[in-house]
């Protein structure tokens, strides 16, 4: 299990972008406008356990 | 199967405002999950949101495991602004530190500003006991399965 997971900047750029992220989130694999591209990136990559979000345009405060 | 799983919060950027002025980042229960369909599975993060009544995803990962999301069962329902989301259910697995359940979960195009999916209520929670511990950063599942 990683431990405290930043990813403040890793995800850093992306605005409103797909992103792959690493196996453990350290660092992005892939981007793009949507997740199938992202992911095709990071399998280009060799990454073997890729991850998916989606950056949102702004990180502002969220109240689900 | 009845894990004992343990994650930690995961640090998201945060705008600084007016109430918050010195607030640069926001620690959320979000833990990466795969979405399973068939033989497809995709990872994804998802956070777990006590206040969400079921799970729902982004369609777009709906399709990267082979739905068409739109065949599925419609729900409208209500972001906390009061206005109307639609999300369409259908069958899926979930998987979650390699214990795997079924799960009718939604899939939305109205969740977009969404960074990750929502664990929620029915799909979730009432399948596992969960312990948020903020100011360790710290959150344990346990499952309800005894079996």
């Amino acid at each position: 299990m990683v431990e405290n997971i930043d990813l403040r900047e890793v995800l850093k750029g992306y605005s409103n972008k797909w992103v792959a992220l690493s196996t453990d989130s350290s660092r992005v694999v892939g981007v793009a406008d949507n997740p199938k591209e992202a992911l095709e990136q990071a399998r280009m990559s060799k990454e073997q356990s890729p991850i998916l979000t989606k950056a949102p345009q702004n990180y502002g405060t969220f109240i689900l | 199967m009845s894990p004992n799983l343990k994650y930690d919060y995961r640090k998201f950027p945060a705008e600084p405002s007016d109430a918050f002025p010195r607030r640069f980042s926001a620690s959320r229960p979000v833990i990466p999950i795969s979405i399973i369909r068939g033989e497809l599975r995709v990872r994804y993060l998802a956070i777990i949101d006590s206040g969400a009544d079921l799970c729902i995803f982004h369609a777009e990962i709906g399709e990267l495991v082979g739905l068409a999301v739109e065949s599925g069962k419609l729900l409208r329902f209500n972001g906390i602004s009061g206005q109307q989301l639609a999300a369409y259910f259908h069958d899926i697995k979930i998987e979650v530190g390699g214990y795997e359940f079924d799960c009718c979960a939604g899939f939305s195009r109205d969740i977009s500003n969404l960074p990750y999916g929502l664990l929620g209520q029915l799909g979730f929670f009432n399948l596992f006991n969960v312990l948020f511990d903020y100011n360790k950063g710290k959150i344990e599942l346990k499952s309800k399965n005894n079996a």
